[in-house]
């Protein structure tokens, strides 16, 4: 625990103290930048975005060419013609067109059949499963959590992960990681009243000043309280140098990515962000829902790279996608789909090596109705820690997986 | 080392454990701080007038008061629809959760038996439900019911009418388990999260437990238990290391009568109750007094909130504050009679959604609610609670208002059907005083457990304006700077302990 309250804050008076730090801060900012165009791992970092609800991975990357595809679907397919063709078998859902450009730049990977043994189809525990990469028990912190943990980061970085929203996912609880979690810069801060905010600083930060008790949680609640305050007056500073080259689209997902950009482009040195779009539960008719939220990310997508590339920071930073199950392979009564297991991940960025990785799995060797998967959730993971973030991915994952090639 | 072990060995309160004495009953003085600890640990905080009372009663008498359940007026149910059928909405559906929800939070805060509702949290997440894989509601309530009538029962009779309870059996697939088809799950948690711990059984023994639950089920009709015979398997069992044609009560009968289950049941009121992580000759006393008096539930509780450990300095503010316990305990320190559907969403922000446990294993509790988010949410639920403005038709705002159950932060100071007032709050202190206001803020929100700059903070709040000219406390800027202040207050560290 010490680690991650180890730098005892000075309660300077008020304005004078915000300033302080955060000059200090900056620089640190700086040299973590310097770093990244030496070109190792140090500047590089990671966008999860969750499709959350359990996206429907058949209606996203569809094999049109097997006919049982339309015979499962018979209200809910996507007629050939629509389809953007990837290849002779395989095409994307045509919401998804933003896409297709970084897709023949080489810049998206698509993994096919990914999910994890004995699947399980509640929303929570399968969300919770993917996000600590623990199957088979209940772990309070998450897989990227316990990357930052085990990573050897800078200990002062208040932004060594960032998520978008107004929760800390369990993908970013860690055991001695403090993730912030932002809705916006607005809503990320102490609301109190002017004469308060006067206060905040001594109230706040009283890390210097002993207690007439004592508590084996003092400190901790102590660093948090520090961390959330210096975080949030800190941040809108930090990032007003960044001006966006393109613009994003007015959804809450793409101003969540345009937030990451700003970080990104702000040098905070943050190696995990989380941002989440849904929800994807398309029971009831799941076209007009499936596609509107598929078109938000493949817009968001576009603009965020085509803004990291203006910036020169497109290389640095790779997207995965994942959600908590894909869908039944049959359809319901309702032009929908009920909960399923695998399902498609996509990677994209610049360090990715585009292209399709492993088969789609059959629509009709099946499970209880749903997919077979064939590729380990944990490989995936695994794909990153070792080959984009440069960490072994054993102590993080709770074993050994093997990697995949598209980083 | 996993990270729940991580969680768990980190937080043991400095100094070391007398275990001869630990649980022998406290003769030391009694005090108003301690006063205030029985009643944050015990119930969900004191209002100012709870913590004198319980102050000038003794321990004895106070320990009386909680532990003797008064005859309780409030609404046993919400007064909604709670029924889910087939043409039920998702609207419908969010409404009858939020009644729940609202029903839950202001029995807490009411309710004359304080302990009683805090034992009911307790049992709620110890046999973890939710509105998840078909529990309504209704069945839901039903639940909390039960772990109201065995609040402080006997843990073995709780178990066994748990294992037969319509939303268990729907939250853990027990109404799936069948002889052709056993469904491991509810055989799983209750040893590896309901009695045991992990690695006090085998996979044979989850197998052969399942089997013996099989023939219960739900009907589907009217949402009650029933055991159908020709489900239930009904052949030999071997269940750690016992033979026989078992069924779910002989299963639960073998469980409670390991060593280990008194002492996993132990570890749990000890970390709920006590501190973090206690020292396993704590957990070993405390086990023999489970096993003792057969599991009885109000034998260890009175013993508990009489001994020597539970008022040590080693317990004292040793534990984090839920957001439900930081939220009720603000609502009484404000004297605010009613939760509101946005003051509920406060909680959400604060990362608990109440009644909705994340999964089987209940919230983790501890570090688990410390986050910069969670941490600026604790301080904007305060900041927000204490500016509260009385309104004559709080049931139009709260509606208005319900879609706040989704979290994201409201802005502009929320309704509140009743809340006392910031005079009444700093009760006869020198209005002119400064000093004196700071003090009586200081004691009645941190019972003086704030540090000096904090103190001289709250001081220097109550003398300046917002670009620090020195102000006077005047007709004109009073009532809002006690408002200030309580908030300030309630942002310290110390505040945010139990």
């Amino acid at each position: 625990m010490a680690s991650r309250r180890q730098f005892i804050v000075q309660s300077v008076g008020a304005f004078a103290g915000y300033l302080a730090i955060d000059s200090i801060f900056a620089r640190a900012a700086r040299a973590a930048g310097t770093a990244a165009v030496t070109g190792s791992a140090a500047g590089r970092s990671l966008v999860v975005v969750n499709l959350q609800g359990g996206n429907d991975g058949l209606n996203t990357i569809i094999p049109f060419s097997d006919p049982n595809y339309y015979k499962v679907r018979p209200t809910i397919n996507v007629a050939q013609e629509e389809i953007v063709k990837l290849n002779a078998d395989l095409g994307l859902n045509p919401k998804l067109a933003d896409l297709k450009d970084l897709y023949d730049a080489q810049r998206v990977a698509i993994l096919q059949g990914v999910h994890y043994p004995n699947p399980i189809l509640s929303h929570f525990r399968s969300t919770e499963i993917w996000q600590t990469a623990a199957p088979d028990k209940y772990v309070p912190d998450g897989w990227a959590g316990r990357y930052l943990d085990e990573a050897g980061l800078p200990a002062n970085n208040l932004f060594k992960g960032v998520a978008i929203g107004p929760i800390l996912p369990q993908l970013l609880i860690a055991a001695k990681t403090d993730v912030p979690a932002i809705s916006d810069l607005r809503g990320f801060s102490f609301r109190g009243r002017r004469d308060e905010q006067r206060q905040a600083d001594n109230i706040l930060n009283g890390a210097s000043e002993s207690y007439a008790f004592q508590s084996p949680y003092l400190a901790l609640v102590q660093g948090v309280e520090h961390d959330a305050h210096a975080a949030s007056i800190q941040l809108p500073q930090l990032i007003a140098g960044y001006k966006p080259a393109v613009e994003y689209p007015k959804t809450p997902f793409s101003q969540g990515l345009n937030l990451i950009s700003a970080i990104v482009n702000a040098g905070l040195g943050t190696k995990v962000f989380y941002v989440s779009l849904g929800s994807f539960d398309t029971h009831v008719n799941q076209r007009q829902r499936q596609d509107t939220l598929l078109a938000q990310f493949a817009g968001g997508m576009k603009a965020f790279y085509a803004d990291l590339a203006a910036h020169g920071s497109d290389d640095r930073v790779i997207t995965m996608t994942f959600s908590e199950f894909g869908r039944r392979v049959s359809e319901n009564a309702n032009r929908g789909t009920d909960h399923g297991t695998a399902a498609p991940m996509f990677i994209v960025g610049g360090g990715v090596k585009g292209g399709i990785y492993g088969d789609h799995p059959s629509l009709t060797d099946l499970d209880f109705g749903n997919l077979k998967w064939h590729t380990d959730f944990r490989s995936v993971y695994a794909t990153i820690l070792e080959r984009w973030l440069a960490v072994p991915s054993a102590p993080v994952l709770g074993g050994g997986f093997s990697t995949l090639n598209f980083v | 080392m996993s990270a729940v072990q991580a969680a768990t060995t980190q937080y043991r309160p400095a100094g070391s454990l007398d275990a001869a004495t630990a649980l022998l009953p406290y003769t030391g003085p009694w005090t108003p701080k301690l006063a205030a600890h029985l009643l944050r640990r015990a119930g969900f905080g004191g209002s100012p007038t709870e913590i004198d009372n319980a102050a000038a009663a003794g321990m004895n008498a106070a320990v009386d008061a909680l532990i003797n359940f008064s005859h309780d007026s409030m609404p046993q149910a919400p007064d909604a629809d709670l029924s889910y059928g087939r043409l039920t909405t998702p609207e419908q559906k969010r409404q009858a959760n939020i009644a729940m929800t609202m029903w839950f939070l202001n029995r807490v805060l009411l309710s004359p038996n304080p302990l009683l509702e805090r034992m009911t949290y307790f049992w709620s997440n110890h046999f973890t439900s939710s509105v998840d894989g078909g529990v309504t509601p209704q069945m839901l309530v039903n639940q909390y019911a039960l772990f109201r009538r065995n609040a402080l029962g006997n843990f073995s009779d709780l178990t066994h009418q748990v294992s037969q309870d319509p939303a268990m059996l729907f939250y853990l697939n027990g109404a799936q388990n069948n002889k052709r088809h056993p469904n491991e799950n509810y055989a799983r948690e209750l040893m590896e999260l309901f009695t045991l711990g992990v690695g006090n059984y085998t996979e044979d023994d989850v197998r052969e437990s399942a089997r013996s639950f099989t023939g219960w089920t739900v009907n589907r009709q009217d949402y009650t238990a029933q055991f159908v015979p020709r489900l239930h398997d009904d052949g030999q069992k071997t269940f750690l290391g016992q033979t026989g044609n078992f069924n779910g009560d002989d299963i639960v009968d073998i469980l409670l009568r390991q060593p280990v289950a008194a002492q996993f049941v132990a570890h749990k009121f000890l970390r709920h109750f006590v501190y973090d992580d206690p020292e396993p000759e704590l957990v070993a006393a405390a086990a023999d007094i489970l096993r003792s008096s057969g599991y009885n539930v109000r034998v260890l509780m009175n013993g508990l909130l009489r001994s020597n450990v539970f008022y040590s300095p080693r317990a004292y503010r040793a534990l984090i504050k839920s957001p439900l316990e930081l939220a009720v305990g603000s609502m009484k320190l404000v004297g605010a009679t009613e939760f509101t559907p946005r003051l509920a969403g406060g909680i959400v922000g604060m990362g608990q959604i109440p009644m909705r446990p994340p999964n089987v294993a209940g919230w983790p509790g501890g570090a688990q609610w410390m986050n910069q988010s969670t941490e600026l949410a604790r301080l904007n639920f305060a900041n927000q609670l204490v500016y509260a403005t009385p309104v004559a038709n709080v049931q139009a705002t709260a509606a208005s208002m319900a879609p706040a159950m989704a979290t994201s932060p409201p802005s502009g100071p929320p309704a509140m059907p009743a809340m006392s007032t910031p005079m009444e709050w700093i009760g006869g202190a020198n209005t002119a005083d400064p000093g004196a206001i700071a003090e009586r803020i200081i004691w009645i929100a941190l019972q003086d457990d704030a540090n000096e700059s904090q103190r001289s903070s709250i001081l220097s709040f109550l003398q300046t304006d917002g670009v620090g000219n020195l102000v006077t406390l005047n007709g004109e800027n009073l009532d809002e700077k006690v408002r200030g202040a309580m908030s300030l207050a309630m942002a310290t560290a110390p505040y945010q302990l139990a």
